[in-house]
């Protein structure tokens, strides 16, 4: 040990671009003594460090279980190209920040899945740190590998992979997961029985052990859907929530990094879930119901954070900040008690209205950059189609609001290749653009500023998600996104507007892999092999190894990613529950057709769409309390 | 009131850049609830003024910033509270009230100390140590090649070099070094082992080097006429 740690920093670290993303001593990281503990247990993070520690999840796990005198959490990230480059040459295995040990002298590792082109980094993360990459060849020695998050819900491509997932929100079942872990291996001298564990974590509401169930096809290979497999796991395994955010465990004293990393700030959560009901988008329907947060603890909060790291900014984080009930008087309070300090405040969700424009310029009193909002759509029938009720006037209410108020940019995200799109669609982009753009120009004119408006035109590409009632959605093939890329860029002509879209190859992977069933581990395997790492970055995405690994197993993805499923096919994350019902999300598919919206059960009656009256929940707003 | 603090960048903290040490001490500065000042205007910043840069992987035991508080505040107790909330590797040594009308620390100081290992592949005695620094010493100048804003331009480093002392120790050549430092003129520990290096290579060939050479900062000095004093006495 004493050696490993004096080779890497002797001699591996100063050879690497910033050794600090290594280190684990940063202000509030913890170290355990690894003796005093009856489990320990590693974060692993599968991107760089600067993306992992802006992840408010980290600081929340991380916190709730090092806050138990029983257990330790270390941390890894996804090492960069250059870490792993030494790391091989040198044979040393991964190592864990905090204490710097290989990843195989921990008793668990728990991933968090938060986009799918982190795959590759998970497998990579496993391989470094000398691990058997399949479950079924870790023994009983090797740590038990777990896995939550977003793509939790649809897991099935890294079924091979991983133990066991989680479902839900993690902070609710982390710790009686590792109650049953830790008391596996008291009663076995510190060992565990690998079958045995696993057969008592599955008892644990949301716990989903991949192993017991088996995965069925037909003659012509096409998914059955999943069966039990071990006697006594559940048919379905249903997530868990937090019922009461305001009892929830908050982290206080985040980590502070060195390193300036994505997000540099304290993280004020206000509230959890969204009832907007957008239906391309899965974290709607994953994070629900809508649980605010008590202004005045949200104060007390902010108080602590602050005291305990010394942040400059304040970012009051949600899924839609503008939507918390009280986030008036909360911004008003905030701005008072902090402003001696020179302490700022930034909102990073804002709704498309004037009243979010006014809470960005409460917080911005210098103007520096733009405002960012998304309209998803360009005309008012599609975003219809897909709920987002916005409208054109809500819109230009804002970009009005934005350009009086001393901003120049706007950037404005869309979406290309969504249900029953036409060209009309991409025109309305077009058209939307460039009257907003008009309208800055007309008012930076009449008040005599010299500067011109710009608008960003931000295009990204439908990902049918599973548990979104797009699931059973074609994604455009990547030609045809291409295509509608190109037609909008030679639609949009103004200088002034500036176009930027992202890459069809990594939205159809998105796509491959939100929606795959088990035989596509193969297919992950073989493009990590080939060398696929840090797929979510465009300076390591290599499309052609995705392809030549695809071609050598035998996957076909444009089966998965470009074909429209039934309702009588069996998706391979039915046996998963996020608690809305399949027949919720197949209504609000029909209704999508038949351009009917439907109205946010915060303000218009309950739609039913299951959670609250399966999942003994409910919708918590503060206002007026 | 300004203090003048004198802190150390030790070993766990050898990494930080200057751009990260100055972020982790504004956090610290600020978690250690001082009544701090910030500057005017729509975007006011912490007012810290740093006597100078240290690269990423050098250590130090004398570093040295001015930190302007509202009111008056004891320089123990301001030590102790920065201390108590300071990451892994930074630590205040000591301060002292600033009561003159002194110009700022990158203003007056002009000299700095370091101690530099730079391993050797084969064991040297201390003779062969000492011969070594009278060849470096005995040239009568050095150019380096530095890149600023206007390009690439040769510069003498012999002049700056005001002191260079050298032992062996353990497969080690250890290097004392004091040169000019500050607006006046500076002189870069890595450009003082480049001269070491350059000219002892001349008879002991490249190989002679080993890999990972260590370089840590003693000092941060005021030197007018003969007289040396450290910020702390300038105060
Ligand atoms: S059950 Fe009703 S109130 Fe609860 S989240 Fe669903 S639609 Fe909203």
């Amino acid at each position: 040990m004493q050696q490993l740690k004096q080779v890497l920093e002797e001699e591996v670290l100063p050879k690497v671009r910033k050794p600090l993303r290594y280190l684990g001593n940063e202000y509030n990281a913890v170290r355990k003594d690894w003796q005093a503990v009856k489990l320990r247990s590693l974060f692993a993070f599968p991107d760089v460090y600067e993306v992992g520690m802006s992840h408010l999840g980290l600081q929340i796990l991380y916190g709730v279980v090092n806050a138990e005198p029983d257990y330790l959490m270390e941390r890894v990230f996804a090492p960069w190209p250059d870490l792993e480059q030494e790391l091989r040459t040198r044979a040393i295995p991964l190592f864990s920040l905090e204490s710097l040990r290989p990843l195989a002298d921990f008793d668990c590792l728990g991933f968090t899945l938060q986009y799918e082109m982190s795959y590759t980094n998970i497998l990579n993360i496993l391989a470094l740190g000398g691990l058997p990459l399949r479950a079924q060849e870790r023994g009983n020695e090797a740590p038990l590998v777990m896995a939550g998050g977003p793509c939790a819900y649809n897991p099935e491509p890294l079924a091979e992979f991983i133990d066991f997932f989680v479902l839900g929100e993690g902070e609710e079942v982390i710790l009686e997961v590792f109650a049953v872990m830790a008391a596996h291996r008291a009663i076995r001298q510190g060992k565990q029985d690998k079958k045995e564990v696993l057969k008592e974590l599955a008892r644990i509401r949301g716990v989903y052990v991949p192993s017991f169930y088996e995965a069925l096809y037909d003659e012509q290979g096409k998914f059955q859907g999943v069966k039990v497999k071990e006697p006594g796991a559940a048919p379905r395994i249903v997530k868990r929530v937090v019922r009461d955010l305001d009892q929830a465990y908050f982290p206080a004293r985040p980590i502070v990094p060195y390193l300036e990393v994505v997000h540099d700030r304290m993280m004020l959560e206000v509230l959890r879930g969204c009832t907007r009901g957008c239906r391309f988008c899965q974290a709607g329907f994953l994070y629900r119901p809508v649980r605010e947060r008590s202004k005045d603890l949200l104060l007390q909060q902010a108080e602590k954070i602050s005291e305990h790291t010394g942040h400059q900014e304040i970012s009051l984080t949600s899924l839609s900040t503008s939507d918390y009930t009280c986030v008036e008087p909360l911004l008003q309070e905030v701005l008072n008690r902090f402003e001696g300090k020179n302490i700022g405040v930034s909102l990073p969700s804002l709704r498309v209205d004037s009243f979010s424009v006014n809470l960005a310029k409460e917080v911005q009193r210098v103007r520096k950059t733009g405002l960012t909002f998304a309209p998803e759509a360009g005309t008012q029938r599609l975003r219809d189609v897909i709920n987002k009720n916005v409208t054109e006037e809500n819109l230009m209410e804002v970009a009005e609001a934005v350009f009086q108020e001393g901003w120049t940019q706007i950037k404005l995200y869309f979406m290309l290749g969504l249900p029953t799109e036409t060209l009309a669609d991409l025109d309305g982009i077009a058209a939307l653009a460039a009257k907003v753009l008009l309208r800055g120009r007309e008012i930076l004119r009449e008040k005599g500023s010299k500067q011109r408006p710009t608008v960003t035109v931000s295009v990204s590409s439908f990902v049918p998600k599973p548990h979104t009632p797009f699931q059973w959605e074609p994604q455009d093939s990547i030609a045809l996104l291409q295509e509608k890329q190109k037609y909008l860029r030679n639609r949009i002509r103004e200088k002034g507007i500036v176009y930027h879209y992202h890459e069809a190859e990594v939205s159809f992977l998105e796509a491959v892999f939100a929606k795959g069933d088990r035989r596509l581990g193969q297919a992950l395997e073989e493009a990590w092999r080939l060398g696929c790492r840090f797929d979510g970055w465009s300076e390591h995405f290599r499309y052609e190894l995705w392809r030549e690994a695809f071609r050598k197993t035998g996957i076909v993805p444009e089966e998965i990613a470009n074909q429209p499923l039934t309702y009588q096919d069996a998706l391979p994350w039915d046996h998963l529950d996020t608690g809305v019902k399949k027949e919720y999300l197949r209504r609000e598919r029909e209704k999508a057709y038949e351009l009917a919206t439907t109205g946010d059960c915060r303000f218009a009656p309950c739609s039913v769409c299951g959670i609250c009256q399966d999942l003994d929940v409910d919708t918590r707003l503060r206002k007026g309390e | 009131m300004r203090l003048c603090l004198q802190y150390s960048k030790e070993e766990e903290a050898r990494f930080l850049s200057h751009l990260d040490l100055m972020r982790a001490m504004e956090r610290a500065l600020r978690r250690a609830q001082l009544p701090l000042v910030f500057s005017e205007g729509f975007n006011p910043h912490l007012c810290v003024s740093y006597a100078s840069a240290l690269a990423v992987g050098v250590t130090s035991e004398g570093e040295y910033l001015d930190l302007p508080l509202k009111g008056d505040w004891p320089a123990e107790e301001a030590v102790q509270r920065i201390n108590a909330v300071l990451p892994a590797g930074l630590k205040m040594v000591a301060a002292v009230p600033v009561t003159q009308r002194r110009e700022s620390l990158m203003a007056i100081i002009n000299l700095a100390r370091y101690r530099v290992e730079i391993p050797l592949r084969q064991a040297i005695e201390q003779k062969e140590a000492e011969e070594m620094i009278a060849q470096v010493l005995a040239r009568p100048a050095y150019s380096v090649l530095r890149r600023g804003k206007k390009g690439e331009r040769q510069v003498d480093i012999r002049p700056g070099l005001w002191q260079l002392q050298g032992w062996a120790e353990n497969n080690k050549l250890i290097l004392h070094i004091a040169v000019q430092t500050g607006s006046q003129g500076n002189v870069k520990p890595e450009e003082v082992i480049e001269m070491v290096k350059d000219t002892v290579s001349f008879s002991r060939g490249e190989n002679f080097w080993g890999e990972n050479i260590r370089i840590h900062r003693l000092g941060l000095y005021i030197r007018e006429n003969d007289k040396i004093y450290s910020p702390l006495e300038r105060a």
